[in-house]
């Protein structure tokens, strides 16, 4: 299949350069019984041209980090601390329409559900040109042309024949990449795929993880996944932070994770996904309990009713995210896992 | 170089079949609407072009015939100024499709406008657009249209026969566009509270749908969210509700002409023939059968077809 023609020249270089720095963002949700915190004090770094992955479990605050840094969430939610710096500019202080040049222009969103995220009265080519009609300034035969060679590029079979179609006229697969399409469409520094494989059934997840990959390694944008499946991600990241009740319990470079998972969390994850080499009897292992409601936080470490390993200085004082190894590349919030390493 | 592994054999495509083409053969289905759709064609066609083909004029008198029976050559019989009624039925159905087209336009106008916006933007403006149609729906629409009628028509005409007798314009001469305005006014002004309700509560829905996000992740402007992606989105029930809401609009037109604050004698309007059939229905039924019973079949045939459009339009409710 002949590529559409390249749009950044070089591979995606590691540069070691924040393009995504979130400090300290508290999000607090409006309740009957007053303020909620779901996330609390948040701390994500994506350079250029990295991949990160963030994984946890539902409801542990991973797509609302996301959304409510682009501030794309309801008023009911806020973010009341903290900032979210995106190519060196605080996006919780842009001006609406400073952040709408940013949103679609240089961050992408992917969603998780392909079959309620586009809009149902609107034809596809229509939807992948508004972005670049508002963004890019292209006449509508430009933007049709161009949306045409983006439906080429993540592999729609008779691409220019689909422009005409509507939503539902696509298979949940092919709506996927129809989002992926419509978030690539002006070429963002960002990428930001919000369990966008959820929907889809497994083989089609293989297809919009590689396809993701692909377009990653040309395009050469920095790409953020938001799944809970640890093993659909591994051969995608090059980092993962694992998220628990709205805060990172550890964060390392995919390779260290998978070999020396630290936090117990992190361990019961990888645990809970079923391996061909088990026997048939074995039962699943999983994590006993749920996460904490928003509200309703111990006072320590928020994994600690759940820990198999916790002890009493867990339940009394939250730990901070410490460097383990890999010259601080693999951070983990645990006091056990951090006093194991002290003694190693 | 292939970006996806993946099937590079051409598929069957079929042509695109838009949402309207759709529920256009669900509807085709439905005899019931099929019926109300021909009698709105007729109707709507008697309305542009009966007055040019109807034998006699809808005005001219002739006292030498007043009030025969319906025959061949008065197809529905002459009323007591020897008028054909079957020319006054059929100007009639202008001056019903006249008020009920402007008067919904209007409300919908309106309507859409204030819903769209309360229920998009929420906060105070939605309570405030909210309060403004619950108090609206609150004041009893015959009344309200009877007093701003019976309030305001003398003044104004008085008020233009004094410019006339000063500047001798003759915009100022002719006083029955003021019937029209009067009762168009009036009537939007009651009637846009439901069409705002219902667009609201339809962009309350749309605004927490997915893909309201996804425009908003791509840096759209609310305008070009609101207009793009909510309105067409809440247009299948908001299409229901006109078809209904015509109908509606030509019973209320009639109604007020009825009692005498709506289009005015001798412009003939259904309402007004049939008050005055009314009068002397025991000696000459076919006065008031006339128009009673065209203003009976109008308002049936907008029913079926606004019941087909809810079926064609929303089929998940569909039985």
């Amino acid at each position: 299949m002949m590529m559409a023609k390249p749009i950044r020249p070089e591979p995606p270089a590691k540069t070691g350069e924040r393009l995504l720095d979130v400090k300290g963002l508290t999000i607090e949700i409006e309740t009957r019984n007053g303020p909620a915190t779901i996330v609390d004090g948040i701390d994500l770094h994506v350079d250029k041209g990295e991949t990160l992955g963030i994984v946890g479990e539902s409801g542990c605050g991973k797509s609302l980090t996301m959304l409510s840094m682009m501030r794309l969430l309801p008023n009911k939610i806020k973010v009341t601390k903290g900032e979210a710096n995106f190519a060196g500019r605080d996006l919780q202080k842009m001006s609406n329409s400073e952040l709408r040049k940013v949103r679609g222009g240089e961050v992408g969103f992917i969603f998780q559900d392909p079959m309620t995220s586009l809009n149902p009265v609107m034809r596809i080519g229509q939807q992948l040109a508004e972005p670049l009609i508002y963004h890019r300034g292209m006449s509508k035969a430009e933007a049709r042309k161009r949306a045409g060679e983006l439906l080429r590029l993540v592999g729609i079979p008779g691409a220019e024949d689909r422009l005409d179609a509507y939503p539902h006229e696509l298979s949940g697969g092919m709506r996927q990449r129809v989002m992926i399409a419509i978030g690539l469409a002006c070429n963002p520094q960002l990428l930001i795929a919000d369990e966008p494989t959820t929907a889809l059934d497994v083989t089609i997840q293989a297809q919009i993880v590689d396809l993701v990959k692909d377009l990653r390694d040309k395009l050469g944008m920095s790409v953020v996944w938001i799944t809970h499946d640890l093993a659909l991600i591994a051969g995608l990241v090059d980092r993962i932070n694992v998220l628990y009740a709205g805060t990172v319990v550890e964060d390392a470079p995919v390779d260290a994770l998978f070999a020396n998972p630290s936090h117990p969390y992190t361990q019961g994850l990888l645990a809970s996904i079923p391996k061909l080499s088990d026997e048939r009897s074995t039962r699943l292992s999983s994590i006993g309990g749920t996460p904490p409601e928003p509200g309703r936080r111990p006072k320590g470490c928020p994994f600690a009713p759940r820990c198999p390993l916790a002890e009493t200085i867990c339940h009394e004082r939250v730990p901070a995210l410490e460097g383990l190894s890999h010259g601080g590349a693999h951070r983990v919030a645990c006091f056990v896992a951090q006093r194991k390493l002290e003694a190693a | 170089m292939s970006v996806v592994p993946m099937t590079t054999t051409p598929i069957e495509i079929e042509p695109p079949v838009s949402l309207w083409r759709d529920a256009w053969h669900r509807l085709r289905r439905n005899k019931l609407a099929v019926f109300g759709l021909i009698v709105v064609v007729i109707l709507a066609f008697a309305a542009i072009f009966g007055p040019y083909l109807t034998p006699y004029d809808f005005l001219s008198q002739d006292l030498n015939s007043r009030n025969i029976a319906p025959s061949l050559s008065h197809l529905f019989g002459t009323d007591d100024l020897g008028r054909d009624v079957f020319s006054r039925v059929v100007y009639g159905t202008r001056t019903a499709f006249l008020v009920a087209i402007v008067v919904t336009f209007i409300a919908v106008l309106i309507g859409v406008t204030l819903g769209a916006l309360a229920g998009f933007f929420g906060g105070w403006l939605d309570r405030i657009v909210m309060w403004l149609t619950d108090m609206t729906m609150s004041i009893p629409n015959l009344l309200l249209v009877v007093v701003i009628n019976a309030s305001l028509k003398s003044p104004i005409t008085s008020w233009m026969e004094g410019r006339y007798l000063a500047t001798l314009n003759p915009i100022y001469r002719e006083t029955i566009w003021v019937d029209f305005l009067l009762v168009f006014g009036s009537m939007a002004l009651i009637s846009w509270p439901p069409y705002a309700r219902l667009v609201r509560a339809q962009v309350l829905s749309i605004r927490s749908r997915p893909y309201i996000t996804a425009a908003q992740a791509l840096g759209l402007t609310n305008r070009i969210i609101l207009m793009r992606y909510v309105v067409p989105n809440a247009l299948g029930p908001l299409i229901v509700a006109v078809s209904a809401g015509l109908g509606t609009a030509m019973v209320l037109e009639s109604a007020f002409s009825f009692l005498g604050v709506g289009v005015n004698p001798p412009t003939p309007s259904w309402g007004n023939m049939i008050s005055d059939g009314l009068r002397v229905w025991q000696h000459y039924p076919h006065l008031l059968a006339a128009p009673a019973a065209v203003l009976g079949l109008a308002s049936v045939a907008f029913s079926f077809l606004g019941d087909g459009l809810n079926d064609a339009l929303n089929p998940r409710g569909a039985k």
